[in-house]
């Protein structure tokens, strides 16, 4: 007899820099190994549908206590597509895709980037932060200096 | 700036001098309306230009360097003098264009790395201080309030949330003074960086770079804007924007215009007829 044992684990992130995960586990008996390759496709679909259709219940979020505790109208929060979830201002995070689509770059680099500076992925940089980040790409692909201009001329800004 | 704040949406009709100015203001702007309405009239709406100044070349020179060294902190790179020197050598030259400095630029330019040298030795920032911010364009919103939008570049935010701007200056500056004089900026600022991020200032430093033959370094520090400053700050606003409608550049005949760089053309004016 052969043990096989399954997991599947997801944690997606949610608004207000939380985030939440599920994994469902399962083991059962293959009678031989030429069982496996199909019996681990079967329960990777099997548990992935499962994780799916539960992580989708939010339930409580920090700072939204006077929801009822239980989401708008008494139902469960469903997840907000990730890119909701930007922190900048719509034309920062427009500029950041334009230059990251433009120049070809990594999107995991630029993630990366936002990161080594701020501690915190690209989506999460407050404006502050995605202004420092921008300059950064700009200057790294070749567009700009660091900020001299400021310093060129008699007059204010 | 190049990032976001005139980062337009697509081509706009061609817009007065003195509309733009109604749309937008700065610390810069506001200043020079205070101090004289006629010398904000001769540079921001008739965008007059005047040759640099020795005081001000030392002045940029200077900040571009502390600029790469906040950079470079930024960027998690090792501080290297001689590479700093390499950028205030370069920046002197570039920054140069037509300066008159009856023979003082050699006593001038030394002066300017003293004092360079000097901040790097007495610096409270520790060299793996990470900044949070390097010379950030930023904006805000005021329209809530009837009121333009405000718009800066932040020298530097320390990783605490501490707003540090940057001064050279010729004299020692009076702790009390200083923060009263530069307190449009700092309250521009303060406001500036809780639109950006959602959160109020740790506190405000202004690093001034004494020019003496013996450089010197004084840190004056404030706590975070309290709400009266920003009233006031948001009536000076107020009228910024009145006067702009009634064009109401009049002159302010005082000791600021000692160093003006409009004295002559202030000296022709007719009233405006």
């Amino acid at each position: 007899m052969i043990l096989f044992e399954a997991n599947y684990s997801k944690k997606i992130g949610l608004p207000g820099y939380s985030s939440h995960q599920f994994s469902v586990s399962l083991k059962t008996e293959l009678a031989d190994v030429g069982q496996v390759q199909t019996e681990s496709s079967r329960l990777y679909a099997l548990l992935q549908q499962s994780v799916d259709s539960n992580i989708k219940q939010v339930g409580f979020l920090p700072g939204e206590a006077k929801t009822n505790g239980n989401g708008q109208n008494g139902h469960p929060h469903s997840v907000r597509p990730a890119e909701e979830t930007w922190k900048c201002s719509p034309a920062q995070k427009e500029l950041i895709l334009k230059i990251t689509d433009e120049h070809k770059l990594d999107k995991t680099q630029v993630d990366q980037l936002a990161l080594d500076r701020f501690g915190k992925g690209v989506k999460a940089l407050n404006k502050l932060e995605a202004s420092g980040l921008i300059d950064e790409l700009l200057v790294q692909t070749g567009q700009s200096q660091p900020r001299t201009g400021r310093f060129s001329k008699a007059g204010g800004r | 700036m190049i990032a976001i704040v005139e980062n337009g949406a697509g081509p706009v009709a061609e817009v007065s001098p003195l509309e733009k100015l109604k749309r937008t203001v700065s610390a810069s702007r506001l200043n020079c309306w205070l101090q004289c309405r006629l010398k904000f009239y001769f540079r921001y709406v008739l965008k007059l230009t005047k040759p640099k100044t020795p005081a001000l070349h030392f002045g940029s020179v200077v900040h571009l360097v502390l600029q790469q060294w906040n950079l470079t902190r930024w960027r998690k790179q090792p501080f290297e003098l001689e590479k700093l020197k390499s950028v205030f050598t370069t920046g002197w030259l570039d920054q140069g264009g037509r300066i008159e400095w009856d023979g003082e630029e050699p006593e001038q330019k030394q002066t300017a790395w003293l004092t360079l040298e000097k901040y790097f030795c007495d610096t409270p920032i520790k060299a793996d201080e990470l900044p949070a911010a390097v010379e950030v364009p930023v904006e805000a919103d005021l329209s809530q309030h009837g009121l333009p939008q405000l718009i800066g570049v932040l020298d530097l935010v320390r990783a605490v949330g501490r707003i540090v701007d940057f001064k050279t200056t010729g004299k020692t500056p009076d702790e009390a003074l200083t923060l009263h004089q530069n307190g449009v900026q700092l309250d521009c600022y303060s406001v500036l960086y809780r639109e950006a991020t959602g959160q109020r200032e740790a506190g405000r430093e202004l690093h001034h770079l004494v020019k003496t033959k013996n450089p010197k370094l004084v840190i004056t520090t404030t706590g975070p804007m309290p709400e009266y400053q920003r009233s006031r700050l948001f009536r000076l606003m107020e009228n910024y924007v009145e006067g702009l409608d009634r064009e109401d550049f009049v002159p302010a005949p005082g000791f600021g215009c000692l160093g003006c760089e409009f004295l002559n053309e202030c000296r022709q004016w007719n009233g405006g007829h």
